[in-house]
């Protein structure tokens, strides 16, 4: 991608030195984007595929893609590199909120607009971004914490119910904020229930069924199992159900995960937060176009992302990832 | 009479330090909280550990030939991947031994690169880390792996069976362990193994073939994985691609807490049973006891240092090194 992208724009500029018009040329925008760890899980890999052909399906856009693997200190280098590379715009899902921060500053002092994605940088380098684009964390914990609080009303629980809570890895921004989303909405529409225990699952199916594992021993009486994606969220459902005990359980997820589509399907699994990849990933590209072409963009450019629960799942396809 | 007495208790427990450590950690943690040691928990504790265990018996190998071993986290997570593309593929008879032998390809490379080019187990196997995890991200595109009938396939049975009442992975942990164990202690392999290490040179003098001893235990070890990957996948039927990311450290800490030296030359089988038993015994204490998670990371290895050290000063018999 990034040698066929440089091939092009040689080309490019060797046909506008022949041309005389060279307005042109000024509005073809090249727009660089450094990725937190592609091939990590499904999402991001899924992110990469919607961007590059959201990018070519578009004539005024070209890209250069980058992927930092995880690692910080590398996604600094890439930054560099893509101001050196002088592109139009940087786009970067961080690696880490603050590490990547004096790399954003010096982008935004080269007088290059950056556009966070996914998950947002901490707030010291918020005057250092042009925009964020990506999902609402906070909010996805609330509505997680209304589908939770509305199923046990169905069933009759709200009064008693007792909750347990399997977060993200820890230190990572959209662990923190939907952690932090479910904690501070559930007692608001459900006083009476109480989150009895939270512990972090890192994203991981099987830490996060270990986890559940514990939790099962622990409690006699869990009523319902809130994880920071559905990933984690069905691996406590296999610890449950290895323990018989999934049928008493309410599961709700956020990030629905095709595995997650499907244990809803099954009726194991009850309810999720729907946001599409493809999605976050176009929502990204046009923020970077739509800030170029001088447009007002709000701040905080949040793409929307539904409840989903066995009830209205047929409004929805099952995800790719 | 007494003193001989006291002399004798004192070196039997001079050996097992690190049984006393296990045992008083037992203690502390169902004090704590009574279900901890319910057989419940304790099966719950050994089937999470079983998959972390049967990696620690391969690299128990590996590291008393003298040499590490540092690709087994991600080697597991190929394993993994592997059998569960390969399961709706070719089905699950075919597709376990396929990962079986593409597993053990992979170890008889690095067992070729460390045993008979002698190049450095650290770089190798940490350069392999890496190079396997691209592997792995190469074959599946970085998709998660999802076995789709979840329900209709008898390849469960690995990670979630049970027979007499005992859940499976933890009888493949504790066969394998029976027959590694007798391999290492009662075999002139096992022999070979412990002689390369504890003094190469010497061992070569003697006629010990060192490249292909070091070459087999880096087929046993990616053998082990082999099979901690098969219950991996059986246990979720899905997994990402990261599954076994980190787990090389674990392994390694369980391996050395058992009392293997990194140096080579020493180790049982046996002790690194309880050096994984502990490290799960203990990350699962920690839960129940219900600490904030940021403080269990530094409370896991205080344990750990603290076990590594009741087993030193066991060995010494005083809490101070004679030196200090």
């Amino acid at each position: 991608m990034k040698i066929r992208t440089i091939l092009a724009t040689t080309t490019a500029a060797v046909t506008f030195a022949g041309a005389a018009n060279a307005e042109a040329h000024a509005e073809a925008m090249t727009i660089g984007i450094t990725q937190n760890n592609v091939g990590v899980d499904s999402y991001q890999t899924t992110y990469e595929r919607a961007f590059i052909e959201a990018a070519e399906a578009n004539d005024m856009v070209e890209t250069v893609v980058l992927d930092a693997g995880g690692d910080v200190a590398r996604q600094i280098a890439q930054v560099e590199d893509l101001i050196q590379q002088e592109v139009d715009a940087i786009i970067i899902w961080p690696t880490n909120g603050e590490a990547v921060i004096p790399a954003v500053r010096k982008a935004s002092q080269a007088g290059i607009p950056v556009i966070v994605t996914n998950s947002n940088i901490a707030e010291a380098g918020f005057d250092f971004v042009a925009s964020f684009s990506g999902p609402d964390n906070i909010t996805q914990g609330s509505r997680s914490a209304e589908i939770m609080c509305d199923r046990f009303k169905e069933l009759g629980i709200e009064g008693e119910a007792r909750v347990v809570q399997i977060s993200g890895q820890p230190g990572y921004t959209t662990a923190i904020e939907r952690a932090q989303g479910f904690e501070e909405r559930l007692p608001e529409v459900c006083p009476d229930v109480e989150l009895v225990e939270t512990q972090p699952g890192d994203w991981n199916r099987e830490k996060s069924q270990q986890v559940m594992e514990a939790f099962l021993v622990k409690y006699d009486d869990i009523d319902g199992v809130y994880a920071g994606d559905d990933n984690m969220g069905v691996g406590a459902l296999n610890a449950a159900r290895a323990a018989g005990r999934a049928g008493d359980i309410t599961f709700v997820g956020a990030t629905n995960f095709a595995v997650g589509y499907e244990a809803m399907e099954a009726g194991d699994y009850w309810g999720s937060i729907y946001q599409s990849p493809v999605d976050d990933a176009e929502a990204a590209l046009q923020t970077a176009i739509d800030v170029l072409n001088g447009e007002e963009v709000p701040f905080l450019n949040y793409f929307d992302t539904p409840k989903i629960t066995q009830d209205n799942m047929s409004e929805f396809t099952k995800p790719v990832f | 009479m007494a003193t001989l007495d006291r002399r004798q208790i004192g070196s039997v427990l001079a050996k097992q330090g690190i049984l006393i450590a296990f045992a008083l950690f037992m203690i502390a943690f169902t004090a704590a909280n009574a279900k901890f040691i319910s057989v419940e928990n304790v099966f719950s504790v050994v089937r999470s550990s079983a998959i972390l265990g049967v990696m620690a018996l391969g690299v128990t190998f590996v590291v008393i030939s003298g040499n590490l071993d540092l690709s087994v986290g991600s080697m597991m997570s190929f394993s993994t991947i592997v059998v569960l593309d390969l399961h709706d593929k070719i089905g699950p008879a075919l597709a376990i031994p396929a990962m079986f032998a593409m597993t053990l390809c992979l170890g008889a490379f690095i067992g070729f690169l460390v045993g008979y080019l002698r190049l450095n187990s650290l770089i190798v196997t940490l350069g392999m880390l890496s190079a396997i995890h691209g592997l792995t991200l190469t074959y599946s595109g970085g998709q998660n792996m999802d076995i789709a009938d979840k329900e209709g396939t008898w390849f469960s049975v690995f990670g979630q069976g049970s027979a007499l009442g005992i859940p499976v992975p933890i009888l493949i942990f504790l066969a394998l362990a029976a027959l590694l164990g007798l391999v290492l202690a009662r075999t002139p392999f096992g022999r070979k193994v412990y002689a390369v290490g504890g003094n190469g040179t010497a061992a070569t003098f003697s006629g010990i073939r060192r490249a292909r001893t070091v070459f087999t235990c880096y087929l046993i070890s990616a053998g082990c994985v082999a099979i901690a990957g098969l219950m991996q996948a059986s246990r979720s039927l899905g997994s990402q691609n990261t599954v076994g990311q980190g787990l090389e450290l674990e392994v390694l800490a369980a391996v050395i807490l058992g009392g293997a030296s990194l140096l080579g030359g020493s180790g049982t089988i046996f002790k690194t049973v309880i050096g994984v038993l502990i490290l799960g015994f203990i990350q699962n204490g920690l839960l129940l006891i219900g600490l904030p998670f940021y403080v269990q990371f530094v409370v896991t290895w205080i344990i750990i240092i603290l076990a590594v050290w009741l087993d030193i000063a066991a060995k010494r018999g005083r809490l101070l090194s004679p030196i200090a």
